[in-house]
């Protein structure tokens, strides 16, 4: 390997939310490091914040305090169209619930998702799509939509979604929570394998150890701190 | 494909149709009401302008013949104008717009006095008697032959038995004639009519006469009946307020239609902005998706409301009186109405959903 870069860095990141006049402390100061070409996975009870923590890193949600450095730019000083922006550019989600959009074909989702990331310039990005679509083994479900696909495909449609336009990071929220241990599997290999043939940055949240367990590093939080 | 819009109307054909007629609404509204109105008014304007005598006169607040259904001016201004230099004849007309008998649309009555009507005009008797007693109507051939009506029928004007008397050319003002006394009666407007007819002698200029009718009568007001049609297809400030009122509630139909159209299956996909809102979706492209899929409503609707607007013309025109109009200008106005209120009506949801904050619209169910 060569001089490690670093992709993302949290600095005392915190996170009260305002439940009526209780503030609820969802982050209690995080300071995270990730390098360019890691797989992290992020494990902890139930409410230990690590949506919210994945959201922020995102440029969803603006922390109440702390900073995010994306790729050297602050996120937690920016406006939100600013974060969309950085959002457009460097961040991939990947949902537990696929959420894809039920009308549109497979391809469709796809083809979205390039044009929102395109932004109006048209970048050829039939090589790399290709070259996902068979990693992700999808070619032949492309004129699907949602409701006529496996949850495994849906989901792989989704990272193919999230895979649009380079991002720099892939973010995923438990991307196997709602799959069988069968589709979980393949899911995960190609998750793997997408972070060893294109060294895609990739952070997960699971609750499953043997998700965890092909990741490169557990990161494991309590009650909004990093314990480990 | 990557057309949410186009994915959204397919699927939900009912709300996509239901919308459009929404807007087509609006559209029939504004060229029938429009196309109604100028074609009453144009078709008066060229019955107005049939009549021999040169001059009309009335009281300065009245635009001309057709326009107030009440009467106002004083009889007594005959035998004033009658004095007047240059004037050979004058007679006093009384206008009434009522609600059509039979069919929808309004209908005019004229009380006249028939001597004196008949030396100011070239009104003839084509069939029948003249107008001699109270109880009597006369036509004319176009009244005779869309109702149906012969000498020797009746008809009921303002709760009175009418007798047509006969049937008269030509086409001059009014398609139904009573007495001039009688409709003051009816109407309980002793002495009192809508305007008066002034004949000029031969060798007088019409502007002559006018000038001189204003200085022996000022703060009155004077017409040449060979500018009524123009006046007419001018519009008047009454049918222009009416024109204006027609557009705007057809602009409001249209633009509640597609907010409430829009605002409705927005809610239902707040998941979805949540979505576009994570693929980096900018404010700007979320409102302007919205607002494809507005367009695309309103051109369905547009086309939807030409469809029936002209369908509707023909239909009306062939089952009862009405003339309307069918304007290119107003074609063109009410597609642009259509389509604007279109785009406004989803500004408020787009503006509102691009504004979401994307964690919440991602958790919602
Ligand atoms: N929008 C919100 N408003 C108020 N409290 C919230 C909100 N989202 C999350 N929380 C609270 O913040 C804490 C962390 O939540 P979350 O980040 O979802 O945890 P995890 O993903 O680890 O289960 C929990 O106590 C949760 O109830
Ligand atoms: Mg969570």
């Amino acid at each position: 390997m060569n001089k490690m870069k670093t992709i993302l860095q949290t600095i005392d990141l915190k996170m009260i939310y305002q439940i009526g006049k209780i503030p609820v402390n969802a982050l209690r100061g995080v300071n995270l490091t990730v390098n360019e070409g890691e797989f992290v996975a992020i494990m902890g009870p139930s409410g230990c914040g690590k949506s919210t923590m994945l959201h922020i890193l995102g440029g969803m949600l603006k922390p109440s305090s702390g900073s995010v450095l994306i790729d050297g730019q602050d996120l937690s000083k920016m406006s939100d169209s600013s974060r969309t922006e950085l959002r457009r550019q460097k961040i991939g989600f990947v949902f537990q619930k696929f959420n894809l959009f039920p009308t549109l074909t497979a391809e469709g989702n796809i083809r979205l998702a390039e044009r929102i990331r395109a932004n109006g310039n048209h970048k050829n990005e039939g090589e790399r799509r290709t070259e996902i679509l068979r990693l992700l083994n999808l070619e032949g479900r492309l004129n699907h939509k949602p409701l006529e696909l496996s949850g495994g495909e849906q989901q792989r449609v989704a990272i193919a979604r999230a895979l649009v336009g380079h991002p720099a990071i892939v973010l995923a929220d438990e991307p196997t929570g709602n799959l069988d241990s069968e589709n979980s599997q393949v899911v995960l290999k190609m998750l793997q394998e997408l972070n060893k043939k294109f060294g895609q940055t990739i952070i997960m949240i699971t609750h499953s150890p043997e998700a965890a367990g092909i990741t490169q590093r557990i990161v494991q939080m309590r009650d909004g701190q990093i314990v480990k | 494909m990557d057309s949410l819009v186009m994915a959204n109307l397919s699927q939900r054909p009912v709300r996509t149709i239901i919308s459009a007629v929404g807007v087509a609404l609006g559209i029939v509204l504004v060229i029938l009401m429009v196309g109604l109105s100028h074609g009453m008014l144009q078709e008066q304007g060229r019955r107005n302008s049939n009549v021999g005598a040169e001059i009309l006169f009335t009281r300065p607040n009245n635009y001309g013949p057709g326009t107030s259904s009440v009467l106002s001016l004083p009889v007594q201004y005959a035998p004033e104008i009658s004095k007047v230099s240059g004037v050979q004849a004058v007679s006093p007309i009384g206008q009434y717009l009522k609600p059509s008998n039979q069919s929808f649309g309004m209908e005019m009555v004229e009380g006249v006095d028939i001597e004196s009507y008949q030396k100011v005009t070239n009104l003839s008797i084509s069939e029948g008697k003249n107008l001699t007693t109270d109880d009597e109507v006369i036509i004319d051939p176009v009244y005779s032959r869309d109702k149906k009506v012969k000498v020797g029928d009746s008809i009921d004007l303002f709760g009175h038995k009418f007798y047509v008397s006969g049937i008269y050319q030509p086409e001059i003002g009014a398609r139904m004639k009573i007495k001039l006394s009688m409709m003051q009666n009816l109407l309980g407007s002793k002495d009192r009519c809508s305007f008066v007819f002034v004949k000029c002698k031969p060798k007088y200029s019409q502007e002559q006469v006018a000038e001189n009718i204003l200085t022996a009568l000022p703060d009155n007001k004077v017409l040449f009946t060979r500018e009524i049609q123009e006046l007419y297809e001018k519009g008047l400030p009454v049918v222009n307020v009416f024109v204006k009122a027609v557009v705007v509630v057809s602009i409001i139909i249209s633009v509640l239609v597609i907010m409430l159209a829009m605002y409705t299956t927005i809610i239902e996909r707040t998941r979805e902005i949540g979505v576009l809102k994570s693929l980096g979706a900018s404010k700007q492209f979320i409102v302007f998706e919205i607002e494809k899929e507005a367009l695309l409503i309103s051109v369905l609707g547009t086309l939807l409301g030409y469809l029936v607007a002209i369908t509707g013309r023909w239909l009306i025109i062939k089952n009862t009186s009405l003339i309307i109009e069918l304007e290119p200008k107003w074609l063109f106005y009410a597609a642009l109405v259509g389509i604007l209120s279109g785009l406004l009506g989803a500004l408020y949801p787009a503006l509102r959903v691009a504004n979401q904050d994307p964690v919440k619209a991602l958790s919602y169910e």
